[in-house]
């Protein structure tokens, strides 16, 4: 039976909780160990208990005593909600659901358990579970606002659209008061109302809506381009015209005002003078424009685009621009275009002989046009790297200083493979610019390349903040850097060290962990900001988080490893996972050495960081000894990866990588081909077989692809019929002969 | 309490002044404040809000909804076939019998669907 | 090269670019605070001339600017801050970085009334002083010693959004004659 408390004691029970809150994790202990002492099978306290030593790390007698707890007291919704906390705090979303509900069930009244309960159904995509909630929670307190908006959020993500309206207009005909016009809510709900009617369809009423309802709304922006957008969309071209005039005024540099801009004007097909006119206005208008000089090059042709993309090159050239090649190599899908560029350069250099360097400044003029040659034949689609080369050395003697010639220098030679002098070219052009992290970074890249993982993480540690412990890695993880986690890990796994290369693409898949997990303060942050479209587009963008290049990159990576390991496993020591044949034509015993070497290298900048924790004046402020303690709770057991390495069943470890990605990039035939090489090993012909057509569907004379037929067909020819009836039978209408010649 | 537990519990203080900005403003965002003092800063008509609230439902499914669930429920299932979906497609219980139900019990029709691109 | 708003589905490589670019570094969340408190607030220059590697791919960062409003102003008086600013090395000389100023510097005074806008820069930065003071008009108000992690001193600098206040205004009154007469 539960015991009940004396005022006194229901007093500190009281402060334990405040403390809690506050983070006074010691406070907070002490007081509730002192009401356990006269009250030892007091549930509610136990429980709070259990969630201050769920703070402080000690998960596992956290769970313990909570669980104690609940055997004491079932009754109780503190010990049930507690449950729930340690629960969600440890991930298991589940298991924490059903908790906050027997919590609520027990307190149906209680605004905090409600409020836990409705942030994980939405946080889960629960989204019916979360109508039920947020319908609880405006019957409960119908008078606030948010309470209205977060119902229409509810019925919007669960896809009601017109009960969402429903609801925002309820509320706005039960007030009786006018907003005032700085109400930045009542601003954003009508225009979230507006997204709602233009989202079903009706563009007429939205636009009617929109001018009568917004148009003191103060996002401004928002309005314009929404008027812009149902103007076309109705056909009142006009108007619209008018309106995306009014956006390009606003904003000069953004394409698509542009492009719709011209689409509503009726310009016959063809008629480039007329279409060019349209620019030439706004770049008349705003001589620091670029885009409305730049545009037009896209769908000029013949002689109309020698003359724009020259005055447009000259241009450039004269300013020093270095983004000229980048800005204009997506016309390159155009021969004549791709053919007149170097022409228009060349032209330049002619033109300009006599005033080499203007003002000492090497990239105006012709360091420009030079600079933008060695680009051009540096580029995949118009790739001469012998001219490449030229231009740049050209470049250079012109200016030996430039840090940006060097740069590029250094890309010729990776094209040309040569990662040992791509490093070096690169690492000059960083010493030309010390104080500039880009061309440190590129640096640091370059070196990584070349497979100089210790190199690169010092060049890092040029501007990583030095008093992190654990050095520039840590930094580099802390601030979620994952071009360099991939990088690094990719290097390490062509030096044959697998588990640091699996270590770096594990901490890459938690990274996304955590950017999932991040959008959880914001379920309820933004009811109270308000700001509901925003909302909208973090969990429509949240749900296809892992659909990132970055994930994918590491995710294909780490995937690979692991069918070679199955393919080839370990040894004994469990250290060096792959041997022999592969890349660099180190060999095996070097590929221990360098694998001992890492991990000795670890264990330095370990004790390095212990070395200098402790050297910390101890009397200094508290500030480092709470780090510390963080420290210890966040220290990594397998800092080389060993145990990643050691690992006994690398085709489900891949599992963890591969699931993602064919959920999330399905359309990646790299994902799909990465995902037939697992299943087929793990003798899950099915699942193997859905890779393979998905692949054969995005492009079946890929040369993978076609092995991969002929290799599904040969392990099916002898086991074929030993297969379950209903399998045999899905084969054989999915992977007809006539499928596999396809 | 001792000086020293105080300390103790101090936050970690960040190193800059640009550092404090963030941690400070992140360590904001889950903190509730007290949500019934946010009192309507607008008139609001209570009895309009009841009768539209009383109005609304209990905020249950739609009926399309309910009838298509109804009528899921009443799919019969094979044991057998769950189990065979478990084990090819590495699938739970659960999942493997939803995937069945949405294709008439029929486990040759559901690995069909399952094997071909969904794109 | 693209300027629009700030999306969530930027956020990851703006955050890589400020990684490439700068020292201050912040986690993705920090990130999503502003671009969930202050949407109107932070731009983007995307570089639209990259043909697309995979269907997944996203819009290739080049610039941003990352601003706020000061939420509990000292002053008691609405102004903007601006957290981060930076243009790509490769992108350098087109004036992004002004461009990205005035569209957040617009949305400040129209959507949360700023009057004005606020930021720090490094004592030892010259471009970027040369663009705040000499381009966009800041006024050096206050060194800060110490502001940066690594002990260098900022610069506090001002802009008063008078100007934008009253083009505001101005466009405002034309809309409504407009939509009067």
């Amino acid at each position: 039976m539960p015991q009940t408390l004396s005022t006194r004691e229901a007093n500190l029970f009281r402060t334990v909780i405040r403390h809690y809150e506050d983070k006074q994790y010691k406070r907070g202990l002490k007081a509730a160990e002192q009401i356990l002492k006269k009250n030892p099978k007091h549930g509610d306290t136990m429980s709070m208990k259990a969630l201050i030593m769920n703070a402080q790390g000690k998960t596992e007698e956290a769970f313990a005593l909570a669980k104690d707890a609940l055997t004491i007291d079932m009754k109780s919704h503190i010990c049930w909600h507690v449950y729930g906390i340690l629960y969600r705090t440890n991930k298991n979303f589940d298991e924490a659901i059903k908790a906050y509900k027997f919590a609520l069930k027990l307190e149906p009244e209680s605004v905090q358990i409600q409020r836990d309960l409705a942030v994980l159904q939405v946080q889960m995509r629960d989204y019916q579970g979360y109508v039920q909630s947020r319908f609880a929670m405006l019957k409960a307190r119908p008078q606030v606002r948010q309470n209205w908006t977060a119902l229409a959020i509810a019925y919007h993500l669960d896809g009601n659209l017109s009960q969402a309206e429903n609801i925002l207009t309820t509320y706005e005909k039960s007030v009786t008061s006018a907003p005032s016009k700085t109400d930045y809510e009542n601003s954003e709900a009508v225009l979230y109302k507006n997204s709602i009617i233009a989202e079903v369809g009706d563009i007429e009423r939205a636009l009617t809506h929109l001018e009568s309802d917004a148009k003191n709304s103060l996002d401004r922006l928002a309005v314009m381009e929404l008027r812009a957008r149902y103007l076309a969309e109705l056909g009142r071209k006009e108007e619209a015209a008018k309106a995306y005039r009014a956006l390009v005024e606003r904003n000069s540099e953004r394409p698509e005002y542009y492009k719709r801009l011209v689409d509503v004007l009726d310009i016959p097909e063809g008629d480039e003078a007329v279409l060019k006119a349209v620019y030439d206005e706004y770049a008349a208008k705003n001589p620091r424009c670029d885009a409305a000089k730049r545009l037009p090059l896209d769908f000029l042709t013949g002689d109309n685009f020698r003359a724009a993309a020259k005055a447009y090159l000259n241009l450039m050239f004269d300013k020093g621009v270095p983004s000229t090649f980048a800005n204009l190599k997506h016309l390159y899908s155009d021969q004549y275009k791709r053919d007149i560029m170097p022409i228009l350069a060349e032209e330049y250099l002619e033109e300009r002989k006599s005033n080499q360097v203007a003002n000492g400044d090497s990239s105006k003029g012709a360091g420009a046009a030079l600079y933008f040659l060695a680009q051009h034949y540096n580029y995949h689609m118009s790739r001469d790297l012998a001219k490449a080369s030229s231009y740049v050395d050209k470049a250079v003697e012109l200016d030996p200083k430039n840090t940006d010639f060097h740069m590029t220098r250094a890309r010729i030679y990776k094209h040309q493979d040569d990662t040992q002098k791509a490093s070096e070219a690169m690492d000059h052009a960083r010493s030309l610019d010390t104080r500039d992290r880009y061309i440190n970074s590129k640096a640091a890249k370059y070196q990584l390349r070349n497979n100089e993982n210790e190199k690169a993480l010092a060049t890092m540690g040029l501007f990583t903040r030095a008093e992190t412990v654990g050095g520039p890695l840590a930094d580099l993880i802390d601030m979620q850097c994952i071009w360099f986690l991939t990088e690094d890990g990719e290097a390490w796994q062509r030096r044959g060290n697998v588990g640091m290369a699996l270590k770096r693409l594990h901490t890459i898949f938690n990274i996304f962990d955590i950017w999932q997990e991040d959008q959880f303060d914001f379920h309820s942050f933004s009811l109270r900001k308000g700001q509901v479209r925003a909302y909208i587009d973090l969990i429509r963008w949240e749900d296809q988080l892992r659909d990132h290049p970055f994930y994918f990159r590491a995710a294909l990576d780490a995937v690979k490893l692991y069918i070679e390991m199955y393919d080839k496993p370990q040894g004994a020591n469990g250290v060096n996972g792959i041997d022999g044949k592969t890349t660099n034509g180190e060999d095996a015993a070097e590929k221990k050495k360098a694998a001992k070497k890492a991990k000795k290298e670890a264990q330095k900048a370990e004790r390095e960081a212990a070395e200098k924790a402790a050297k910390q004046d101890p009397n200094k402020p508290s500030a480092q000894k709470t780090k510390d303690v963080e420290d210890t709770k966040k220290k990594d057991d397998d800092p080389t990866g060993l145990r990643l390495a050691g690992t006994t069943d690398p085709l489900a470890d891949a599992m963890k990588f591969l699931g993602h990605m064919l959920q999330f990039s399905p359309k990646n035939i790299e994902g799909q081909i990465a995902g037939f090489e697992v299943f087929i090993r793990k003798k899950k012909y099915l699942q193997a077989l859905r890779c393979l057509k998905a692949a054969m569907t995005l492009d079946k004379d890929h040369p993978t692809v076609q092995e991969q037929i002929t290799k599904l067909q040969k392990a099916l020819d002898p086991i074929l019929d030993t297969l379950p009836p209903k399998v045999q039978e899905v084969i054989s209408l999915e992977f007809t002969p006539a499928v596999a010649k396809a | 309490t001792t000086g020293a537990d105080v300390e103790d519990e101090m936050e970690p203080v960040a190193k800059s002044a640009e550092d404090r900005k963030a941690a400070a403003a992140l360590s904001k965002l889950d903190t509730h404040g007290d949500d019934d003092a946010a009192a309507p800063a607008r008139g609001v008509d209570q009895e309009a809000v009841l009768n539209a609230m009383n109005a609304l439902g209990g905020g249950a499914k739609g009926a399309d909804d309910k009838k298509k669930q109804e009528a899921l429920k009443k799919v019969k299932v094979d044991a057998a076939d769950v189990a065979l979906l478990v084990d090819e497609l590495e699938l739970s219980k659960a999942k493997a019998t939803e995937m069945l139900k949405a294709h008439d019990g029929d486990a040759v029709k559901a690995l069909r669907a399952f094997v071909a691109p969904a794109f | 090269m693209d300027i629009r708003l700030l999306r969530p589905s930027d956020i990851p490589l703006i955050q890589h670019a400020n990684l490439e670019n700068l020292p201050e570094n912040y986690f993705l969340k920090y990130y999503l605070y502003h671009a969930l408190s202050w949407p109107q607030l932070s731009y983007v220059a995307v570089d639209v001339s990259r043909p697309p590697k995979t269907p997944y791919d996203y819009p290739k960062i080049v610039g941003y600017v990352l601003a706020k409003m000061d939420e509990e102003p000292t002053d008691g008086v609405q102004h903007g801050h601006i957290t981060s600013l930076s243009v790509m090395r490769t992108h350098r000389k087109l004036g992004i970085a002004e461009k990205l100023m005035r569209q957040s510097q617009l949305a400040m005074v129209e959507t949360f009334g700023a009057h004005y806008v606020s930021l720090h820069v490094r004592v030892s930065n010259a471009a970027a002083i040369h663009l705040y003071r000499d381009t966009l008009k800041f006024q050096t108000e206050k060194t800060e010693l110490k502001y940066y992690a690594d002990g260098e001193d900022a610069f506090c600098m001002k802009l008063d959004l008078q100007p934008i206040r009253e083009q505001v205004r101005e466009a405002i009154a034309a809309e409504k004659a407009a939509a009067g007469g």
